[in-house]
This record gives C-alpha cells, sequence and structure tokens, in this order.
C-alpha cells in the first residue's frame, strides 16, 4: 500500500462528513481496495461511536433559577455606590503603604544605628566643644617674636670684701632706698652672712646696680653665678663689674644672657690671666664677633627716686640672691 | 431525535429571541436558557468530568451570555457564540485546576484499573466488524465508564474538539468558531485526539 500522509486526518473527515464529493468518493475507493485503511477507518468509526453513545447530561433545574438570582445580586452591587468603596480601598492601601514606609524607614534607621555603633570611633566622655570657625570674629594676632618675650633673671652673686661691714651697709642702704619692700627679702640686716634675696623688676634693679657701682672699689673679688635652662647648670662670671652684670640682666631673654654671661666670663678670665692688659680697651666696638655689653645708667650720686614696681607697670624679672663674705 | 435538524430549527428561533432579548424581553431571555441548559451543561460536564462544577459553569456562561447579549453583533451564530463563552470558561477551569493541583498532568498516564466486565465488553465492541447499534452500546455500563475515564485522559484541547464534534455535533467550521482555531488545525486536532483515544482503549485491554 502506497502511504499517504495525514491518511487518520482524511479518514476522520470522511466519517465526519466533512470532505469534498470528489474526495469521499476517493476514500471509499481506497477503503475498498486496501483493507488496512478500511481496518482503520473502522478503529476510527468504533471511537466516534463510543463517544456518541455516552448519554446526553440533562442540567440541574435549578440553573434557571440560580442565573436569575446571580444577575439579581450583580445588580444590587453595581447599584450600590462604588466610588464609596474605592475611595475606602484607597485609603486603607495608602494606609499599608505609609505603615510599610514607616516600618522600613525604623529598619534603616536601626540598621544604621548598629552600624555607626560598631563603625564610628568612640569619642571620650565629657562635654565636647565645637569649633565653629566661621562664626567667630576675625582678629588679627600678633605673634610675639620669641627674643622679646621677656624671660626673667636669676641667678647670685656672691661679693667677698675686707670691709664686709661697711660693704653689707651700702647694699642694705641701697636696696631700701631702690627696691621696693615687697620686692627683696632679707632675713636680718645685721647679720651679714645673711644672703639678700631679691625678686624686683629690671628697673628697680638698675637703679640699685647704679648704686652699688661704687662700693665695687672695696671688693677683693665679684662672682655671677648665671642659671640656665638647664637644672642646676651655671655661667660662673668671675671678676664681674657691676656694667656686666647689668649688660647680662639687662639681656631680653635668657638664651641671649647666657651667651653674654659666657661672654663676659671668657673676657674676665683672660685679663685675669694677662694682668696689666687692657682688654676691654683694646676693644674697638666697631669689632665683629665681639659682644657689647650696653652700660648701666648710672646716677652718679644723685639721689634716685624709688618706684614702685606695681605703680610703673613692670614685671619682677630679676631674681637675684646677692651674698657677701667677709676676705680673711 | 435528530441532533442536526433540531440545530438548525434552534437556530431559526434564536434570531427571533436574541431580538427580542435587545429589547429586554427577560422572558425571551429565560427561553434561551432552557432552550440551551441542557446542550450546555452536558458539553461542559463531558469536559470538566464534575457535575457540581459543569452545573456551575453552564450557570456562569449564561450570566455571562445575558449580561453581554447587547455585544453579541450576529456576525456568527447565537448557537456559537454561546459555546464559545462555555467552553472558554469551561477550559479556564480546568487550567486553573491543574495549577492548583486539584488535577495532576499526569493523570491520563494512570493506568486504571477495570473489571473483567467491562474489559470484555470493550474487546468485544472493538473486535466486532458490525457496526454496533448506538442505543445498545449507550447501554452497556461497562464501556460507558471506559469511554469517560479515556475521554478525560485525552488533552483540555483535544477533548474539548472530540466532545464538540462527537457529543455536541458540530461541523468542523463551527467548532473552528467556538474554539477560535483554524479549520486544518480542527482537523489534525481531532484527527490526533482519536488516534490517542484508540490508543487509550488498547491498552485498557493489554
Amino acid at each position: 500500500m502506497k502511504e499517504i500522509p495525514n491518511m487518520d486526518e482524511l479518514l476522520n473527515s470522511f466519517i465526519d462528513g466533512e470532505l469534498p464529493a470528489r474526495q469521499q468518493t476517493e476514500v471509499q475507493r481506497l477503503v475498498h481496495h486496501e483493507e488496512k485503511i478500511a481496518q482503520r477507518l473502522q478503529q476510527l468509526q468504533k471511537c466516534k461511536m463510543l463517544l456518541r453513545s455516552l448519554p446526553v447530561a440533562e442540567a440541574p433545574p435549578q440553573i434557571l433559577e440560580n442565573v436569575k438570582a446571580s444577575l439579581a445580586r450583580k445588580a444590587q452591587i453595581v447599584e450600590q455606590p462604588l466610588v464609596f468603596d474605592e475611595r475606602a480601598g484607597t485609603r486603607h492601601l495608602l494606609g499599608r503603604k505609609l505603615f510599610a514606609a514607616a516600618a522600613m524607614l525604623g529598619l534603616v534607621s536601626i540598621f544604621a544605628a548598629v552600624v555607626y555603633i560598631i563603625v564610628a570611633p568612640t569619642i571620650p566622655p565629657g562635654p565636647v566643644a565645637i569649633e565653629r570657625r566661621d562664626l567667630l570674629p576675625k582678629v588679627d594676632v600678633i605673634e610675639p617674636e620669641p627674643s622679646l618675650i621677656a624671660a626673667p633673671f636669676s641667678g647670685r652673686l656672691e661679693l667677698q670684701t675686707s670691709d664686709l661691714p661697711a660693704v653689707v651697709g651700702v647694699i642694705n642702704r641701697a636696696i631700701e632706698e631702690n627696691i621696693p619692700s615687697d620686692e627683696w627679702i632679707a632675713s636680718d640686716q645685721s647679720n651679714v652672712k645673711e644672703p639678700h634675696a631679691l625678686i624686683c623688676s629690671s628697673e628697680s634693679f638698675n637703679l640699685l646696680l647704679a648704686e652699688l657701682g661704687n662700693i665695687w672699689d672695696k671688693l677683693d673679688s665679684a662672682t655671677l653665678f648665671v642659671d640656665t635652662e638647664v637644672f642646676g647648670e651655671q655661667v660662673v662670671v668671675e671678676a664681674v663689674t657691676a656694667e656686666q652684670i647689668s649688660g647680662i640682666v639687662n639681656q631680653d631673654d635668657s638664651k641671649r644672657r647666657v651667651e653674654v654671661a659666657k661672654d663676659f666670663a671668657v673676657l674676665n678670665n683672660i685679663a685675669e690671666h694677662l694682668p696689666g692688659r687692657e682688654i676691654l680697651t683694646a676693644i674697638d666696638e666697631t669689632s665683629v664677633g665681639l659682644i657689647i655689653p650696653p652700660k648701666p645708667v648710672l646716677t652718679s650720686n644723685q639721689k634716685t627716686t624709688k618706684k614702685s614696681a606695681t605703680k610703673t607697670g613692670a614685671e619682677k624679672n630679676v631674681r637675684l640672691i646677692i651674698k657677701v663674705k667677709g676676705s680673711n | 431525535m435528530d441532533i442536526y435538524a433540531s440545530k438548525r430549527r434552534i437556530n431559526i428561533d434564536d434570531a427571533v429571541l436574541v431580538s427580542r432579548c435587545w429589547q429586554g424581553d427577560s422572558a425571551a431571555m429565560e427561553e434561551l436558557i432552557l432552550k440551551y441548559q441542557n446542550r450546555i451543561y452536558n458539553v461542559v460536564l463531558k469536559i470538566c468530568a464534575d457535575p457540581d462544577d459543569a452545573a456551575e459553569l453552564t450557570q456562569e456562561t449564561f450570566v455571562k451570555v445575558i449580561e453581554n447579549i447587547d455585544d453579541f453583533e450576529g456576525r456568527s451564530g447565537f448557537y456559537t457564540w454561546v459555546f464559545r463563552i462555555a467552553v472558554n470558561l469551561t477550559l479556564n477551569y480546568c487550567q486553573r485546576n491543574v495549577r492548583l493541583g486539584f488535577r495532576s498532568l499526569d493523570a491520563s498516564e494512570a493506568k486504571a484499573e477495570y473489571s473483567s466486565q467491562s474489559n470484555l465488553a470493550l474487546k468485544e465492541f472493538l473486535s466486532d466488524d458490525s457496526s454496533p447499534d448506538p442505543a445498545a452500546l449507550a447501554q452497556n455500563k461497562e464501556l460507558y465508564e471506559i469511554a469517560v475515564e479515556s475521554l478525560m485522559k485525552l488533552g483540555d484541547a483535544q477533548r474539548a474538539v472530540v466532545v464538540l464534534r462527537d457529543i455536541e455535533g458540530m461541523n468542523y467550521a463551527e467548532i473552528a468558531k467556538v474554539l477560535d482555531i483554524e479549520l486544518g488545525t480542527v482537523r489534525s486536532r481531532l484527527s490526533r485526539a482519536r488516534g490517542k483515544l484508540r490508543q487509550i482503549l488498547e491498552a485498557i485491554l493489554q
């Protein structure tokens, strides 16, 4: 038998009477001549017959009433104001959305707080000052030069004389006249062995020094110990003069003061080893590298006027201990 | 009763009833329901196989028909329009049941157990070269059970075509309109459905 494509479709259409008359005749001829086709046709017809033999089911009698009831219910629903329901639904939906958004924000906040606690650096307890530089008035601050800051002079002056009472007397009188009483300490003026402790202004000290310049002829030795910034370390200026003391004390800062003291110490030491030579006179003021100490203003025999450091506003930047010893 | 003859008569009446429905005649609507409810119910039942669901789907079909009667333009017959609504609702119901797991896709693969009497009746039916009397065949309860079970083992689309053709008696053109498919698709789908049905029946005997 020659295989015909879609034979089943052709046979089914033949069974159902859906073929044109010419094809219908052709299929009939095939069925008569081909036993297999006839057999297949019978199989398909049996299937059709089996389904057609199924009894027709009758619908439940209440269908019509149910349809009417259903239509009536729908009509009632349509008559109700749907707009109100839609609005209520919209409000409900909006409320749920807002609640969900709030819950989400809360969760994010908690998460952020947890992350901040874990990640953020710890701040020490106590008040926290927040500087708002943009709010502060702009002030031009003039920074003082380090050299201009007046560091107090601290030192000790040891005088040795064969005429101890006279020297002590001059010193006491000079202190009384030139140094305010609250700027010097002397435990007992009659006791010459007790040192004088002065804490006074440089101005008062210059007046005192000018007064003491007259006793230098009576001194066997005068040694100035200048305290440095290093604790316990001193610069010792032997054979120091009143002018040199003034030059050292009147320096602006301690570093400069120490340098001048060292220079004077060297000069005085050389002078000691080369007696008869006036080194200082040989020094020209224009000489390079040598330090010329400022000369104190001496008032000679003219009586000085006692001024209070507090009144003049001068700072107490001289701390000197004057110790006078007698020569053996 | 000749199903085709009754169908032609109904079609003539349908046009009058539909026009009365358009005028708001509720009696005409009731008459349409009463005329078609058994046929719709029968087709729906053969596709979905559940009497309660079939009743509900039939009811839903008529509700939709009445709600949309004004949209019916008369380009196709009222008869095919009603069946189109019914079959679409039923096929949607079947798909929904499959999705929800109420009906397994593998149901067609499950081999049903039949009594020896049923098997014997089927064997006689298939081997008999003569054409059996349809009325006598309808009385055979064993074959009825096998036929229903075999029909349910077809896919939804194939079952719908077979039901519309062999149970409702529609021609191919009407089936194409109801299912909204091409005429050639109807032909091939029906051919495959009957071929598969034959295989199912033979498998029962083995």
